[in-house]
Parts: C-alpha cells; sequence; structure tokens
C-alpha cells in the first residue's frame, strides 16, 4: 500500500514568509531548500480564509468544505449569556454539526491518519483510521485519541514524550501582558522539540500504517509568527538591527530550516506516487494598533461598563479580558477578542434585556454607522476597514450563533475589549497577527509544474484532497476542486465526480462551562498569541 | 476509545476516572473511591473536571449539563468527589426515565 495524497498543514503560513526563505540567500542555499522545489515543481496559490482569519472557524471550514455558517464553529470560546452574567464555554469537535474529511474519507474505504489537528477531539465512535488530536493537553491525549490501542503504539515511538508534544496550558502560562526579550525568546524555543515531536510520530505513523490520506499539522509556525513577526517579516529586516533581533532572526530562521527537513522526510516517506498538499488556515501580517472596540460601544450608549469590584478583586476582573457590563443596558458588545465581532442583544422571551426584535433592522444599520465613524483623527481613514453582517458572510444552518457583525480592522489586527482609554492606541511594537490571505501548494504526480494559480477558498482544500483520493466530491461541498493544479492528462484519467451530499452530525446542547480559572489560563494563552491586548 | 460505562454510575465514574489518569503518574495505591475528592486527591484542574465530564458525556452517550452540579448560586464549587458526579448522573437518568 502506498500514501495517495499527504497534507501538511501549516498553521499561519505566509507566502510573504515562504516567497523569502525559498529564495538563495547571498547566493546560498535558501532557508528552505525543498519548499523551494515544491515552488519549481509544483502549483500554488494565495488561500482566502474565513470571514473572521481565526484557527477554529478556518480548521474547521478546511477540514469539513463548509463555511461558519454550517459547521458552526466561530471561536475558540463560545459565550452564553446567563441571567446577569456571561458563561464560556470551549468549543470541541461535538461543536461541529457538518461531516469532516476525515469521516467522508473514511466511510468510502479509504484510510485515513489525521495528526495534530483542532476540533478533532473527542475523536469520532468509528473511523478507518487513526486521529491525534492537536490543542489537547497531554494528560487527555489517550482519551481523544483513536482508535484505542493508538497511544499505546505512540508511547512505543523512541523519545516520544508527550509533555514536549502536546498543547499545554500549564507551559505557557507564562504569558504575561507584555513579554520580556527572553520570554519571547524561549517561546521561539519552545516550539523547536513540540514540532520535532509531531514530526516522530508521523513519519512513523506512516511508514507502519500507509493510510490513503496522511495529514499533520504543524502549528508552530504560527505561535512563532505571532511573538517573532518582527523578526521574520522580510519588509522588516532594513536598518540596523540590534544584536537581540538579529539572535531572534536567526533562532526564528532554525524553525523554519527543521520544518523544510520535516517535510523532505515525509514527503520521502511516503512515496514516489504521492501528491502532496499544502494549506495555511490563514496568513499573516503585522498589527500596529490596539483598536478597543467596546470602549467606543460605551461612548456611542451600546455597552455600559459595570463598577469594577474594590481593590484586589477589581483589578483581577479588569485583567481578564472578558467584558465586565451591565446587562440591563448593554445593547451590543464585542464578547472576545478573537472574535472581532459584534453581538447584538435581542429580548426575545420576556424579562430579558436588550432591544425590542422589531427594532433589530434600525439598531443595526445605526450601529453599523457607528462602527464606520471610528476614524483616525490624522488622517480620516477608517479603522474598521469592513462590516460585514452575517448573513452577508455566514449564511447556514448555523447563522444563528455567529456575531451580528463581523469587523475587519484596518491592520487585520484583533479588538480588545477592555475598558480602557484611548479607543485606539498605537502599540509600543508591531505584533504578527492574522491576514485572510493563507497558503495553498499541490506537488507531485500530475500536478502542474511552477504555476501559480489566482486566489482560492479554505473550502477547496476539502474538495481537492478528495479528488487526489479519488473520491467523488459531494455534492453540497461550498468549496471547489481547482482543476487548473493538476495535468491536462491526470485530469482526463480521473474525470472530477460530484457524489452524493455529506452525512450531517447533529448539535446537542453543550452541557460543561469553565471556570474563573480556566477561563484565565485560555485568556494568558490567547494574550500569548496576540489575540489580546 | 472503549465505553466505560458500567452497571452503576460509580462504577461507571470509577471506571472513567481511573482510565483518564492512567497516565499521570499518581501514587499506585490512589484510591478511586466515592469520598475521592477529584481535586484534592486526584490533582483534577479545572480543564481534567471538563475533560472528566466530556468522558461522562460519552459513556451515556449524552449531554448531562454537569455545570448544574459544578456550580452553587453562581459560583463553581471547590471539590467535587466521584461520588457526586455518580449521584448527579444517576438523578439525571431517573429524571430521564432511563435506566443506569
Amino acid at each position: 500500500m502506498s500514501v495517495r495524497t499527504l497534507f501538511i498543514g501549516m498553521d499561519g503560513a505566509t507566502f510573504t514568509v515562504l516567497d523569502d526563505l525559498t529564495k538563495s540567500a547571498n547566493g546560498g542555499e535558501p532557508v528552505m531548500p525543498f519548499m523551494a522545489r515544491i515552488y519549481a515543481e509544483g502549483s500554488r496559490a494565495k488561500l482566502r480564509s474565513t470571514p473572521n482569519p481565526l484557527t477554529p472557524p478556518a480548521w474547521v471550514s478546511l477540514m469539513t468544505g463548509r463555511g461558519p455558517g454550517y459547521h458552526g464553529v466561530y471561536d475558540f470560546i463560545r459565550a452564553e449569556e446567563q441571567g446577569d452574567d456571561v458563561y464560556f464555554t470551549l468549543y470541541d469537535a461535538r461543536d461541529c454539526r457538518v461531516e469532516t474529511i476525515w469521516s467522508i474519507a473514511s466511510r468510502q474505504g479509504k484510510s485515513v491518519c489525521a495528526l495534530n489537528f483542532p476540533f478533532t477531539a473527542p475523536p469520532p465512535s468509528e473511523l478507518n483510521g487513526v486521529i491525534v488530536p492537536g490543542f489537547i493537553p497531554w494528560r487527555h491525549l489517550r482519551r481523544n485519541s483513536y482508535p484505542e490501542n493508538i497511544y499505546e503504539r505512540v508511547k512505543a515511538i523512541p523519545e516520544f514524550d508527550p509533555q514536549e508534544l502536546a498543547w499545554d496550558f500549564e507551559r505557557e502560562k507564562q504569558s504575561v501582558d507584555e513579554l520580556s526579550d527572553e520570554d519571547r525568546e524561549n517561546w521561539v524555543r519552545y516550539h523547536l522539540p513540540r514540532e520535532k515531536q509531531w514530526f516522530k510520530v508521523a513519519e512513523h505513523l506512516m511508514r507502519e500504517d500507509r493510510p490513503d490520506l496522511m495529514a499533520i499539522l504543524f502549528d508552530g509556525v504560527d505561535k512563532l509568527q505571532h511573538q517573532a513577526w518582527p523578526y521574520v517579516d522580510p519588509n522588516l529586516q532594513h536598518g540596523e538591527l540590534s544584536g537581540f533581533h538579529q539572535r531572534m532572526r536567526e533562532l526564528s530562521l532554525s524553525y523554519y530550516r527543521q520544518l523544510d527537513g520535516f517535510i523532505e522526510n515525509l514527503v520521502k516517506e511516503a512515496g514516489p506516487n504521492v501528491q502532496v498538499f499544502f494549506a495555511s488556515d490563514h496568513g499573516f501580517t503585522g498589527s500596529t494598533e490596539v483598536v478597543r472596540i467596546n470602549a467606543w460601544l460605551a461612548e456611542k450608549g451600546y455597552v455600559h461598563f459595570k463598577e469594577l469590584p474594590e481593590g484586589e478583586a477589581g483589578k483581577r476582573r479588569d485583567s481578564t479580558n472578558f467584558a465586565f457590563l451591565d446587562w440591563s443596558k448593554t445593547t451590543a458588545y464585542c464578547r472576545t477578542p478573537s472574535s472581532n465581532g459584534i453581538t447584538i442583544r435581542v429580548a426575545r422571551k420576556p424579562g430579558e434585556t436588550g432591544i425590542d426584535p422589531k427594532d433589530y433592522d434600525k439598531v443595526r444599520t445605526q450601529l453599523i454607522r457607528d462602527l464606520e465613524d471610528l476614524k483616525d483623527p490624522e488622517t480620516g481613514e477608517r479603522i474598521i476597514s469592513e462590516i460585514h453582517t452575517r448573513e452577508d458572510v455566514f449564511p447556514g444552518s448555523a447563522m444563528d450563533d455567529a456575531p451580528d457583525l463581523q469587523l475587519v480592522l484596518r491592520d487585520f489586527g484583533f479588538v480588545s475589549v477592555r475598558n480602557l482609554q484611548p479607543v485606539v492606541q498605537p502599540r509600543d511594537y508591531v505584533i504578527g497577527t492574522h491576514h485572510p490571505d493563507g497558503v495553498f501548494l499541490a506537488w507531485g504526480p500530475g500536478i502542474e509544474a511552477g504555476k501559480v494559480l489566482g486566489r482560492r477558498h479554505i473550502t477547496d482544500v476539502t474538495s481537492t484532497l478528495l479528488y487526489s483520493l479519488g473520491l467523488p466530491v459531494p455534492s453540497d461541498l461550498e468549496g471547489k476542486v481547482p482543476t487548473a493544479m493538476f495535468t491536462e492528462d491526470y485530469r482526463a484519467k480521473h474525470p472530477l465526480e460530484i457524489g452524493e451530499a455529506t452525512r450531517g452530525s447533529v448539535k446537542e446542547e453543550r452541557g460543561e462551562t469553565m471556570d474563573a480559572e480556566e477561563r484565565q489560563q485560555l485568556m494568558d494563552q490567547l494574550q500569548m498569541l496576540g489575540y489580546m491586548e | 476509545m472503549s465505553n466505560l460505562k458500567k452497571d452503576t454510575p460509580i462504577d461507571t465514574v470509577t471506571a472513567v476516572a481511573v482510565d483518564l489518569t492512567q497516565d499521570w503518574g499518581l501514587d499506585p495505591g490512589t484510591k478511586f473511591a466515592s469520598e475521592t475528592l477529584v481535586a484534592g486527591d486526584l490533582g483534577f484542574t479545572s480543564i481534567d473536571i471538563i475533560q472528566l465530564c466530556v468522558a461522562l458525556d460519552q459513556s451515556y452517550e449524552t449531554r448531562f449539563g454537569f455545570q448544574d452540579l459544578l456550580m452553587k448560586d453562581g459560583s463553581y464549587i471547590g471539590d467535587v468527589s466521584l461520588g457526586q458526579f455518580a449521584d448527579f448522573i444517576a438523578s439525571r437518568l431517573d429524571a430521564k426515565g432511563a435506566s443506569a
């Protein structure tokens, strides 16, 4: 048996960086020589992410071929208003309302192996293959992996260390309001062995199982770029660079160099007939300012902050980055920084607070105008460059869970929800943030060489992988196969087939909620990733 | 992932807790009994408790809504015993008219 399709996810990978790292440096070898070969011998395109280019909605779209309006995963955290407080729950695989590629391929007889993908835990009850999930603490990897014996097999891999491999809240809790230079350096160093662990697992399982679809996500690209963007963005490497800057750049480049080696080894291990695809859930760019969106909404009368308790309790509450609001008066607010969304509170039942349902259109229209009015006082430029209604960007059966308005800031940053002034403030230094355009590359037999296609959509990846596997593309997938990526000869021998629709999964009511400590841990982690002020 | 549902809720809760903690390096003499406290005796953090709730939901193929056990008067309670989890499950199953 041979691996037919190899998918390598690179969280947050962007052509801004990859183009630079695949060029020869000063006449020598590029930082990523194997990726340079992929560029030369394969096809590539920019890949447009979900309306909010964020890990949860974007990876779930990539794994399902459906937009968030159908799959229903919008953020890391789902907030629910209950009485006088808002309770927070973590999204997990059970919240995804549509079928994943792992299931689509599996039920049609293809074997799959999916490593380190978010929202694959808890795993499905039946699968023809293996899932070792991402974004799960090491203490829960065993229970959340599939099949039952897989953890024992993985544990037997020489040098396997689950604590080094897994997403670890405690280890990453070192984050603070602003990272010191030392912490930043440690943050980058932390991801070098993590990726190696995942590589070893992938190499081992691919060699032993030879799945039809082998898929691995390297998420260190995103983590590194959030904290090390000034050192990896080729546009920021000019002028006089400090010793620390040069050290961080070299350290960051060592990460990409290592990743390139992992990719080359995985491709070799997959065999000569494999088609290889690479994609990211979003791209990257630099954010230069803080936008305190709830403070702006307070100025406009939509948000009413609650008075914080005195003393330490108040300071703690203020630092949680969750809006502490007077629900009897608040009519529209932003729940989480990573959402970049505005929720309008509608009183749907007697006793509920919020606007009258019949006023919804009028309130939303005015709210859009008020958000458009947030402008740079010096240039008059709008701070919020795009404002989308949920009908426009999240049409589908899960639209009711979406924010009423989806915002795009002019620097693509994530908003702050804190009660601080000024509303817009320049950052002390540029931090990495998500850009809507990620990457999509293909290489191998049947793939056009050296071709650059027009921009594709993240949902196209699912359809493309299914086509590569020789399976029909379900009729209800939103994504299309970029046929120009494949040679004419390949297309003639492998005609594209549209098949029956996917099998849906029913969303159940969520039960668990997070306590204050866990909320804080998550906030710390999101802050580390640059989602927080 | 095997289904660890047993004849009684306490047996199920105990089996799930044992399964969940098998890689944690707990003292081999650690007791898993009705009075065992998940945080105090087993070292659960909040995310471990969430994972226990998910695992119990999966064992019974339902969603119990454990926030009603873990919260009192709007605040999270300090610690929970395996027996309290079992009693909560039993009460929810009774309410549904299902047998444990």
